[in-house]
Parts: C-alpha cells; sequence; structure tokens
C-alpha cells in the first residue's frame, strides 16, 4: 500500500484553473475514490490556495490515472506526489511552510477539518490516520521551535496593508463582509484594530449574517441588499461559496455612481471567485484575489526563508518517523503469517505429542501442555517479531521482511492481499 | 542676502534628495529627515525673502523670478502645513527639488535694487502677487499630488509588492490635498485675477487691456473653474481628479512661466 497525493495549488495552477475543481462537499469525491479498486484510503483538502487529493493505493499507477481524470483539462497544472514525497508534501503543508503566506495559521485548521471529514465519511484508515495525525504534531512543532509563526504576516494583515495605501483612516469608513470564513474574519478584526467601526455582514442565509453580526457588532443583510450594500461600502471582503461570481462589473459601476466615484476595495478570497475579474478593470476600484496576495507578500516569504530551512529540518524528521512506522505497518502481514504458521505447527505437533501418549490426559494436563508449547513458540518468535514491528527505516525494514519470509519459509507471502486488514 | 537664497537652495536640494532617498529605499528615518530639511530650508528662505526689505529700494516684487520664488516658499509652507494633518511620506520629494530649482535660479538672478515699474507700489500689487505666488503654489501641490495619486494608483492595480508602500501616502491621503489644494488654490487664482484687474484699473484706468498674460490667465481660470465644478459635483472620481491636476498645473506652469519668459 502506497501513498499517493495529486493536487494543484497557488504556484502550480492560477486562480482561474483551482476554482474549477474547488470542492464545498468532499463526501462525495471520498466515496467516490474509497469504492474504487485503486484506492484504499482517501482525505480531499480543498482550500483557497489549494485543491489536493490524498489516497493510500496497491497500485499506484492506475490511482494516479484516476485521480488526474478529477482535475481533466488541467492536468498540466497539477503536480504528483509518490511515498516518501507525498508523506513530505502534507507535512509542509500542515506546517505552513507550502502556504501563499508562509507561516500563516489558518492551513492547519483546515487540514483538520478535511481530515475530520474523511473521518466521518469512513474514507480515513490507519495509514491517512497516522499521517495526518503526524502532520497536525508536526506543525505543532514548527510552531514552537521555529519563528515561522511568530508576527505571522497572514492574508489579514497583507489585505490590512493594502487597504491603507487605499485609505487614510478607517474609522469614517464601512466594511462589508460577505459570506465567513476564518481568513475573512480575521481580516476583518485587523481592520477593526485598526479603527474600522462601519460592519455590514451579507450571507445567503440571514440567520447566518445574524449570528456574525453579533461577535462583530456588525449588522446583518441578504444577498439581494448587495447593491444597497456596495454604494455605501468602501472595504468589501468576500468569501462565500458559489459556481458564479457573487458580483460582477455592472453591479460595481452602478455603486460607484452612487458612491460619486469614491475608491471601493475589495479582498475577494473566495474560491471560486466571488468578484468578477472584470470589476478590476474600473477606475478607483482595487481587486485583490487569492493570487494578488501571494503576489505582494513575497517578502514576507523571504523574511521567512531561514525560518522555513529550520521548519523543513522538523518535516524531514517527522516524515523520517511516520516512514518507520509505515515500514513497521508493511510488516504486520508478514508477522501474522509467521505467527500463524507457528500455530499451525504448535497445533499439529502438540496433537500428535498427544496421541502418542499412553493415556488419554486429563483436561488439566492437556491445558498445561497447551500453555507450555504456547509459551515456547511466543518466546521463540519474540524477538524476529518484536524487530519486524520497530519503526526503522525502509530499506533495511525491507530487508528484514525478506530474512523473515525466507528464514521461516514465508516465500509466498504476498503483502498486498491485506489491504483493509491491518491494524495500526 | 544672495548667500541666504544659495544656503536655502543647498537645503531644499539635500531636503529633496533625502526624501527621495526614503522612498527609494525605503528608509523612514530618511523620509522624516527630508521632512524636517525642508521645513529648515523654509525658515532660511523666510531670511531671505526678509533680506530684500534691506535693499533700498527694495526689488519688485513683480519680477517673474521672485514670484516663483515666492510660489515655492508657499508651496513648502502648505505642504508641511498638510503633514500635520495628513501621512505625506514621498511628497517632499516632489517639492524640495521644485523650490531648490526657483530658489536657485533666484540667487544666480536676483533682480537688481531699483525703482519699481511705475504703479507697482502699494497694496493692490503686493495682493496680486501674493494672492497669483499662492495659487500657483496650491495648485502646483494639486498636480505634485494627482501625480503621486497616478502612480500609486498604477502600483495598487499592477499588485505589485508592499515593500515600498508605507513609504507613499495613501490615495486618500493624496486625494485630500488635491481636493483642498485644487479648491484654496482656485479661490486664491480668483483674488489674484480680481486685485490684478483693480491694479490695472487703477494704473491704466481700465479692467481690461487684452495682454498675452491676462488673456491666458484667463483661460487657466476657466480651465480650473471647469476642473473644480466637475471635482465637486461627484462628476469625476479621484483618479480622474488627480490626472486633470496634473494636466492643470502643466497648462499653469505654461502660462505663468512660459508666456512671462516669452512676453
Amino acid at each position: 500500500m502506497r501513498l499517493l497525493l495529486v493536487g494543484m495549488n497557488h504556484e502550480s495552477a492560477s486562480v482561474e484553473v483551482r476554482e474549477q475543481f474547488a470542492v464545498d462537499d468532499p463526501a462525495l469525491i471520498l466515496d467516490k475514490l474509497v469504492a474504487s479498486e485503486e484506492v484504499g484510503e482517501a482525505v480531499v483538502v480543498s482550500t483557497c490556495n489549494r485543491v489536493e487529493l490524498c489516497v493510500t493505493t496497491p497500485h499506484v499507477e492506475s490511482a494516479q490515472h484516476r485521480l488526474l481524470n478529477f482535475f481533466a483539462g488541467e492536468e498540466a497544472s497539477t503536480y504528483v506526489h509518490v511515498g516518501r514525497d507525498a508523506a513530505t508534501h502534507v507535512l509542509r503543508v500542515a506546517s505552513s511552510i507550502d502556504s501563499m503566506v508562509v507561516g500563516e495559521p489558518q492551513i492547519l485548521g483546515q487540514m483538520k477539518d478535511a481530515y475530520r471529514a474523511a473521518v466521518e465519511q469512513g474514507a480515513c484508515g490507519p495509514v491517512l490516520s497516522r499521517l495526518f495525525q503526524r502532520a497536525f504534531s508536526t506543525a505543532k512543532r514548527v510552531k514552537n521551535e521555529t519563528g515561522i509563526a511568530q508576527k505571522p504576516v497572514s492574508v489579514a494583515r497583507v489585505a490590512v496593508d493594502l487597504a491603507r495605501q487605499t485609505f487614510e483612516r478607517f474609522d469614517d469608513k464601512t466594511a462589508l463582509l460577505i459570506g465567513a470564513g476564518e481568513m475573512i474574519e480575521l481580516a476583518l478584526v485587523a481592520l477593526q484594530r485598526e479603527g474600522l467601526e462601519q460592519v455590514r455582514i451579507a450571507n445567503r442565509t440571514v440567520a447566518n449574517a445574524d449570528a456574525l453580526a453579533a461577535r462583530f457588532g456588525a449588522t446583518s443583510h441578504g444577498l439581494d441588499e448587495l447593491p444597497d450594500l456596495l454604494a455605501d461600502a468602501d472595504v468589501v471582503l468576500t468569501s462565500t461559496g458559489g459556481d458564479r461570481p457573487l458580483i460582477n462589473a455592472a453591479d460595481v459601476e452602478q455603486a460607484l455612481g452612487r458612491r460619486r466615484r469614491r475608491p471601493l476595495f475589495f479582498i475577494d478570497i473566495g474560491v471560486p471567485r466571488n468578484v468578477d475579474p472584470a470589476v478590476d478593470e474600473l477606475d478607483n476600484i482595487f481587486l485583490y484575489d487569492v493570487d494578488d496576495l501571494q503576489m505582494v507578500s513575497n517578502r514576507n516569504a523571504e523574511k521567512r526563508k531561514n525560518e522555513a530551512r529550520r521548519a523543513e529540518g522538523i518535516v524531514q524528521e517527522e516524515e523520517q518517523r511516520f516512514d518507520g512506522w509505515l515500514v513497521a505497518l508493511e510488516a504486520v502481514p508478514t508477522i501474522r503469517h509467521l505467527r500463524e504458521g507457528a500455530e499451525d505447527m504448535r497445533r499439529s505437533e502438540f496433537e500428535r505429542a498427544i496421541s502418542r501418549l499412553s493415556g488419554e490426559p486429563s483436561d488439566e494436563e492437556r491445558r498445561i501442555l497447551e500453555h507450555m508449547t504456547k509459551s515456547i513458540v511466543n518466546k521463540l518468535l519474540h524477538a524476529p517479531v518484536a524487530r519486524l514491528r520497530a519503526e526503522t527505516d525502509r530499506e533495511e525494514g525491507m530487508a528484514m521482511r525478506e530474512a523473515a519470509r525466507a528464514l521461516f519459509g514465508l516465500d509466498d507471502l504476498d503483502t498486498n492481499d491485506d489491504k483493509g486488514e491491518v491494524d495500526e | 542676502m544672495i548667500e541666504l537664497y544659495q544656503i536655502a537652495a543647498a537645503l531644499y536640494l539635500a531636503a529633496g534628495i533625502g526624501s527621495l532617498l526614503g522612498l527609494l529605499l525605503p528608509s523612514p528615518k530618511m523620509s522624516r529627515g527630508g521632512a524636517w530639511g525642508l521645513a529648515v530650508a523654509a525658515v532660511v528662505h523666510s531670511a531671505a525673502f526678509a533680506s530684500l526689505h534691506t535693499m533700498n529700494p527694495p526689488p519688485p516684487l513683480t519680477d517673474l523670478v521672485l514670484v516663483l520664488s515666492l510660489a515655492a516658499w508657499m508651496s513648502v509652507l502648505a505642504l508641511l502645513a498638510l503633514m500635520w494633518w495628513l501621512r505625506l511620506p514621498g511628497l517632499a520629494a516632489a517639492v524640495g527639488p521644485f523650490a531648490f530649482l526657483s530658489v536657485f535660479v533666484t540667487a544666480l538672478q536676483l533682480p537688481d535694487a531699483g525703482p519699481a515699474r511705475a504703479g507697482a507700489t502699494g497694496i493692490l500689487p503686493h495682493a496680486h502677487v501674493i494672492l497669483g505666488a499662492g495659487s500657483l503654489a496650491l495648485l502646483g501641490l494639486a498636480g505634485v499630488a494627482g501625480g503621486f495619486f497616478l502612480l500609486e494608483h498604477r502600483r495598487l492595480k499592477s499588485k505589485r509588492s508592499l515593500r515600498i508602500a508605507w513609504s507613499l501616502p495613501s490615495l486618500e491621503a493624496l486625494d485630500n490635498v488635491n481636493a483642498v489644494s485644487l479648491s484654496v488654490g482656485f479661490v486664491l487664482l480668483s483674488l489674484g485675477m480680481l486685485t490684478g484687474m483693480a491694479w490695472r484699473e487703477k494704473v491704466m484706468g481700465a479692467f481690461w487691456a487684452g495682454g498675452s498674460h491676462e488673456l491666458w490667465m484667463v483661460v487657466v481660470w476657466l480651465l480650473y473653474a471647469g476642473l473644480v465644478s466637475l471635482r465637486f459635483l461627484g462628476e469625476q472620481g479621484a483618479r480622474q481628479s488627480a490626472a486633470s491636476a496634473v494636466a492643470g498645473f502643466a497648462f499653469l506652469l505654461f502660462a505663468v512661466v512660459g508666456v512671462g519668459m516669452w512676453a
């Protein structure tokens, strides 16, 4: 069983491409994936910066073909990681080394959500569970042991810095938040820290808007009020679902007329995008989507290069530990066959010995003999089994399994016939 | 007296270079140093103006070189006043060199002391020159703010790095400078024209003589009247207002300096 990851992110594909493959509800895709012969376990990670399918598979080539089908038409914008590379990638993503804004904390929560969704869907087995748990602990180590997350220049910070280049002050400005999400809410909090007082929250479900409005001291609105809201707003933060843009150039042109052409600043971190890119062509309109935010935050990546190098060291270390566990996991079928063979042998020798006795042994004598033979077998197998189970490097583990098969006559063992039967 | 002008010119140049370096490096200390340099230069420049009155009789205030020097001084004072109100890093990098050029030319061509032109004494000619120089200074500041606005607008649209962002004023601050400078500058321009006409009427008995300066200034006034109307009736967005302020100031410079030199 091998790890396979196919995906696209902010570096391999533009937001125009990524938004075509954004996954709102992963349940359907997870069901389809695990129902296929090629896939054992699966997790789908879909954020504004990446869409990734991570699976375990006994047949890498056919599974890869299946996963690439998901990105049909944009295969050139994808990347494929197999085995240890896939594990390393997952650890890097969770640690925010691979993020658009290196060190931003939101990705960890998004990875946890993706993992939880896979567990609830029954798509996550022992291997991916272990990998994601390892990824979460790696992220924690990276956060605690490096400066990568100190004074994080998050998307929220970049958004506020950009807004400050447009507006001199915020206490007389109005922000409009469309949708919800951790990043967009952090941006709003950062703007409120800069003095922003007037906040309007619009949502498809007004009840959701009400809940958010209560948190931010804002007013809540339905999406049908957008034309009026746009005319009053100075900063618009959007992060909501939907296949088509929620705001188009005509809406904004109309709002501009009503607001006497005062500048309007959009931060759109929705994928698919909530604001039509044509809006950016209008004068006095500044529209930043997730890719634009990456462009302006490149400096952040430069400053964090040294910390990121240290973080990469931690990721490598943790990946080795995971791989050691995976090697040990691969020994489980060998160990089981070894035990089954030994048990068969013990049982047949036990029965033969009993049949040679002059009289029928009592139940007590039988129990004592059985216990003795089992103890001998267990003690004989203890050392080789412990060695096979040890979390070691891949080559040593393979050598150990081959030696066990040869020494104990398990050559016909097929380690791949135990899909779904191994225990962690 | 010449020395004071030379010192002021050197200080304006240093302030302009400091502000420019502060903008490009970017360095907040350099930017702040540039602003302080501009303030010191303005003080020396004031002393240079005061020293003109030690000449007997003082040189005529209506001399173009002195008008430009006065306009430069007023633009620096206006900028320093606006910097108390708004965060305006970077603007000194444009105003400093302009002030340097004006004062440098004054130091080279300081008019000799001599009898003033007939009728060029008294309140009306002084008021005309001061109001005219004030309008040149403020409309010039509106043009500079407009130029910075266009640069910053373009930079924000092109989604470039935030590396030098902090060293530039916000679009809103630049637009505020543009609005204030344009409105006050237009009022000064109007008053300057009225005092000029009154002066002419007093000296020559007619409000209008149809000279090239008068003609061009009427065109300038009409142009700015149109820009101010568009700006404050909400027909123009901030970017269009900025572009108009740049074009208007270029036309004003031509009408005052170009036509003045040609005449």
